[in-house]
């Protein structure tokens, strides 16, 4: 299988004047295509921090991270941001989405800039929301926000979605039906998944599950079969 | 076209925050307003003013003599650099006119049998004068306009005590006298005054002056230095009992277009930055604020891949869209005032045409100098906020850091500690939220300045200094014992004499033409005063100057100054400056009479007489002294005083008027942009607050007591600003023709206080509404 990303010794440090923070302390990392990965760890360990990384969003301290031959730590501001505007889809643990915009249009702020996106209607469609399109997020419950948020992220058809604790907000049946919606794009879309979460009852969904502590990967997990997330329970 | 999903959501946030939009956009357009009125008059005024210079042909020098022989103009037109040269005779005047028992005074100009080549006339209604006609006559439009005179009515009018009937045929206007102002008067008073035309030979007849002139103009070749021709002109006129020639700068009408030309600029430029300043600050708060608000949305759209700069122009669009609705308001607002104000000034200044319009040069930098407040206002917040990292989408907002304030009192309630530690938290924050507050304070305090000031200066000079009823006039200097006939008149009760010439004084390089008066020691009726107000004595000795005349002069009491007659003896003398006197209106220098007339060389003369009359039997004095033929005119104070508050008091009224409102639009965008901003940035911790059982009004109580806090340490400050503005304003507005005295009267702080506080209780009212509808449970389901 190809390798979406790849990063060797990602270090990253947060300098908080007297004290250094460091979040990762060297970390080796593949993502294929296609794959559901699973990162799992406490609280701290540095998961939100690798994911951030990997998204463009941050900058590592030190080594390297490439996006196929496309190095992330030298490319500049508007590089990343053409980076994440054309491959990345995030999803938050707190939705983000924009208050003042209804659901169909929180999606179509993403497709109006994007490369061959999907209507916005049939991404909404694809997480079971089709009847909320003109909901404003105030008039969503969190799972359905959390849908929306998946939206719009995949609307582009991102080779990566990045979701960070996705779940985090929800209560264990809204967090399956946004894990559902995750799962679907993974295998219909084929978008490299990466799923970060502190409960281990979610990491059955996935192809691999890497355990992160204190800024280091202390061991991966590969799962025979992928879990269905209506098999998971937490 | 559909709108994009960012302009969607730009629209939205605008409409939600469409209370401030409306604040900020108001004060905004005061700013603009105040510029585009201004400006805009200033410009319809200046263009007009070329305008007609050129048209009806405005001379360049002028000068006044006694009386010379019309051979004396070729020799003028000789000298270098003049092109043209008019020679005319002017004459006072006494006018009654049917049903307005007043003494009417006016100045009667002979016009040439060809028509006049310089000072041309404007024809707003009749006809010229019949080149044969000896009794036709046409008059000032200012006159015509306040008796409702038609072409074909008739005037009584006396020159040196003969008196004959004038038809009226044609009512004019000429630049010349686009400010007809009454010798000695105040202000235009266009019931008292008149400017008559009439052909030249019958009134030379009547003046005695055929086959001479005591007025002559000239027109310079351009860029000819005309102070250069100052000397040879005066020297070929002082035979005749020349007055000194003086150029466009020294013409009345001109003088004071100029003036006020110089007040309107400063109006068009302090005032609007002020209120721009302002709105920069409002916007500043705002967008600040809504980049606060906004920050994990601004991160996550930048997660998704919009670029630095589409954000930053999303945010700058916002901005600019109030900066529209504000310069749109703005423009059409003060089209309108300065349209208004262009027939105000049409009313005093007398043009024969005033064509106001929108310049497209005043528009177009109306927006640029808005959309610069706006960009000076938002631009760092912006760009502050658009280029901070992706991933704070990632992290929930952090809670705001607090400190201990230093100033906390053990008893303190929790809430009262709360508000404490709020304004100490964001002391620059506060500090121009309470500079906003003071400054909008310090604009009603100017406004009321000038209202008090108008009172003052009216109280001074007419209730202390020129207490007089009537002041006589003659038509040249005649012996005293012509106050004999007029204390017989009955219903005069006091005559005093006073004996005017024209001089020039001169300190060091400096020099200045105007009227030298003669008093009487213990004159009661015309006083000089003191700085306190308190008359005094006119010494025996030496020279009184006003105070302004003294500073323009660079001269000191007891500096020796040199005074140059321009009539009589001509004689040139250096006094010593023995006082200053206390005067705000006009500009004059004062001695002894008896001293002025041994300067002179002349007897116990004297040239208009101040009287003291009967309230009840003023209609028989005005009679009486209409029959005496030495007299030239005749000026009633009581008239003066209604004149001075007519003209000035409706421009100063509509300004105040105007000024307040503006006011109370800075007051009410900074207190309602404060509080407002303060609720949207607390409403979590206050809904929390009230679900750990605080009242409304407990809660209510924290938010508008930080208000309360800052309005009440804005007041003074605001008030006492408010009075360093009028003395500033009052040294700018200074001129030769006023000084405006710095008093502010107790009712102008105390109303400048108490709309302050009318607009905090109007945004209070407001968003304490908006506290009562805090909803608790949304407020904390949603994270910021
Ligand atoms: N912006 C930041 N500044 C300082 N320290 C940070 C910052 N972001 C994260 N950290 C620190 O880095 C470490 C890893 O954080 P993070 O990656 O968010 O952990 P996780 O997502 O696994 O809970 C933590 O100790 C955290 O306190
Ligand atoms: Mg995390």
């Amino acid at each position: 299988m190809q390798a979406v990303f790849h990063a060797h010794g990602v270090t990253k440090v947060y300098d908080m004047g007297e004290v250094q923070v460091h979040a990762l302390r060297g970390v080796d990392i593949e993502l294929f295509a296609g794959e559901m990965m699973v990162l799992l760890g406490p609280s701290g360990s540095g998961k939100s921090t690798l994911l951030n990384i990997l998204g463009g969003l941050d900058r590592a301290s030190g080594g390297h991270v490439f996006y196929r031959d496309f190095d992330l730590t030298t490319a500049s501001d508007s590089q990343l941001t053409q980076y994440r505007r054309l491959h990345v889809g995030f999803v938050f643990q707190f939705y983000n989405l924009i208050p003042s915009l209804t659901a169909l249009e929180n999606v179509a702020a993403v497709t109006e800039i994007a490369r061959d996106p999907m209507k916005p209607e049939e991404a909404l469609d694809l997480v079971g929301l089709a009847d909320r399109r003109h909901h404003f997020p105030s008039q969503l419950s969190g799972g359905q926000q959390q849908r929306v948020a998946i939206a719009r992220a995949i609307a582009k058809r991102p080779t990566v979605l990045l979701c960070d604790e996705p779940t985090g907000a929800l209560d264990s049946e809204t967090g399956v039906l946004v894990l559902e919606a995750i799962d679907r794009v993974n295998r219909e879309l084929g978008s490299a998944t990466a799923v970060i979460t502190h409960n281990a009852d979610i990491a059955g969904m996935a192809d691999r599950v890497v355990h992160m502590s204190n800024g280091n990967i202390s061991h991966i997990d590969h799962n025979q079969k992928r879990k269905q997330p209506r098999e998971l329970h937490w | 076209m559909t709108l994009s999903a960012l302009n969607r959501k730009l629209f939205r946030d605008l409409w939600a925050v469409r209370g401030q939009v409306i604040a900020i956009a108001l004060v905004l357009a005061g700013g603009i307003a105040t510029y585009v009125m201004a400006a805009s008059t200033l410009r319809a005024m200046r263009d007009t003013q070329t305008r007609m210079y050129r048209e009806f042909r405005f001379p360049d020098l002028f000068a006044s003599l006694k009386r010379a022989p019309l051979s004396l103009a070729s020799r003028v037109r000789q000298l270098p650099g003049i092109i043209e040269v008019e020679t005319r005779t002017a004459a006072p005047a006494n006018i009654s006119l049917a049903g307005f028992s007043q003494p009417v005074s006016g100045l009667i100009i002979g016009l040439p049998a060809s028509g006049p080549i310089l000072n041309l006339l404007h024809l707003h209604a009749g006809r010229l004068p019949d080149p044969n006609a000896d009794h036709e006559a046409i008059v000032s439009d200012g006159f015509a306009q306040a008796h409702k005179l038609n072409p074909g009515f008739r005037l009584d009018v006396t020159i040196e005590g003969r008196r004959q009937t004038l038809t009226v045929v044609g009512i004019v206007s000429t630049p010349e006298f686009t400010y007809q102002i009454a010798p000695g008067s105040l202000v235009p008073d266009f019931t008292t005054y008149c400017i008559l035309w009439m052909n030249a030979k019958p009134l030379q007849a009547s003046f005695r002056m055929t086959g001479a002139f005591n007025q002559i103009a000239a027109t310079v070749s351009p860029g000819f230095p005309f102070e250069n021709l100052f000397a040879p002109l005066d020297s070929l006129l002082r035979p005749y009992g020349g007055l000194g020639a003086h150029a466009r700068k020294e013409q009345v009408s001109h003088r004071f277009l100029t003036e006020e030309f110089k007040q309107l600029e400063m109006m068009a430029t302090l005032f609007p930055a002020m209120f721009l300043s302002v709105a920069a600050f409002l916007l500043n708060v705002v967008v600040g604020r809504l980049m606060t608000t906004q920050r994990s949305q601004i991160a996550t759209l930048k997660a998704f891949g919009y670029t630095t700069s589409a954000i930053a122009w999303h945010f700058l669009k916002f901005t600019l869209l109030i900066v529209a609705i504000g310069a749109v308001i703005g423009i059409a607002g003060g089209f309108q005032m300065g349209s208004g104000m262009a027939r105000l000034y049409k009313d005093v200044y007398r043009f024969p045409y005033l064509e106001y319009g929108l310049d497209w040069r005043v528009t177009l930098f109306a927006f640029a100098i808005s959309a610069l407040a706006a960009m000076t206002g938002a631009l760092f917040a912006v760009l502050k906020a658009s280029a901070e990292s992706p991933a704070v989408a990632m992290q929930p907002a952090n809670p705001g850091h607090y400190r201990r304030a230093w100033l906390e009192f053990p008893g303190l309630s929790q809430p009262s500690r709360m508000i404490l530690r709020n304004i100490l938290r964001r002391p620059v924050k506060c500090s121009l939220s309470l500079a906003g507050i003071a400054l909008s304070t310090a604009i009603l305090v100017l406004g009321g300045f000038w209202i008090d000031a108008v009172d003052f200066m009216v109280f001074a000079q007419l209730r202390r200094a020129q207490t007089e009823d009537l002041a006589v006039t003659f038509f040249g200097p005649v012996s005293s014992r012509a106050l004999y006939s007029l204390r017989s008149i009955p219903g005069v009760t006091l005559a005093e004499p006073s004996r005017t010439v024209s001089a020039r004084i001169r300190f060091e390089h400096r020099s200045f033409r105007t009227g030298l008066q003669g008093l009487e020691p213990s004159a009661t009726l015309r006083r000089l005063l003191d700085d306190r107000l308190q008359p005094f004595e006119v010494p025996s000795q030496g020279l009184l100057l006003t105070g302004h005349l003294a500073t323009m002069l660079g001269a000191k009491p007891g500096d020796l100054i040199t005074v140059e007659l321009l009539e009589g003896s001509r004689a040139i003398r250096t006094l010593p400056l023995t006082a200053t006197v206390n005067e705000y209106i006009g500009i004059s220098a004062y001695m002894r009479r008896d001293a002025l007339n041994r300067f002179l060389r002349e007897s116990d003369v004297t040239t208009s007489a101040n009287l003291r009359v009967d309230p009840n039997r003023l209609d028989s004095v005005y009679s009486r002294l209409r029959c005496i033929p030495a007299i030239a005119g005749i000026a009633v104070r009581s008239q003066a005083l209604q004149s001075f508050y007519k003209t000035l008091a409706a421009q100063m009224l509509t300004f105040a008027f105007f000024n307040t409102i503006l006011a109370g639009t800075i007051a009410v965008g900074v207190v309602y942009n404060t509080v407002r901003i303060a609720l949207s940035e607390r409403s979590r911790e206050l809904a929390s607050l009230r679900v750990l059982g605080y009242t409304r009004g407990e809660v209510a109580y924290i938010l508008l007591g930080e208000l309360a806090l800052v309005v009440f340490s804005a007041l003074p400050l605001g008030l006492w600003l408010g009075r360093q503005f009028s003395a500033y304003f009052a040294s700018t507005a200074q001129t030769e023709l006023f000084r405006i005295p710095v008093v502010v009267a107790p009712g102008t702080y105390a109303f400048s206080a108490l709309v302050i506080l009318l607009s905090t209780l109007l945004s209070a009212f407001i968003v304490g509404r908006q506290v009562n509808h805090l909803d608790l449970v949304e407020v904390l389901k949603a994270r910021e």
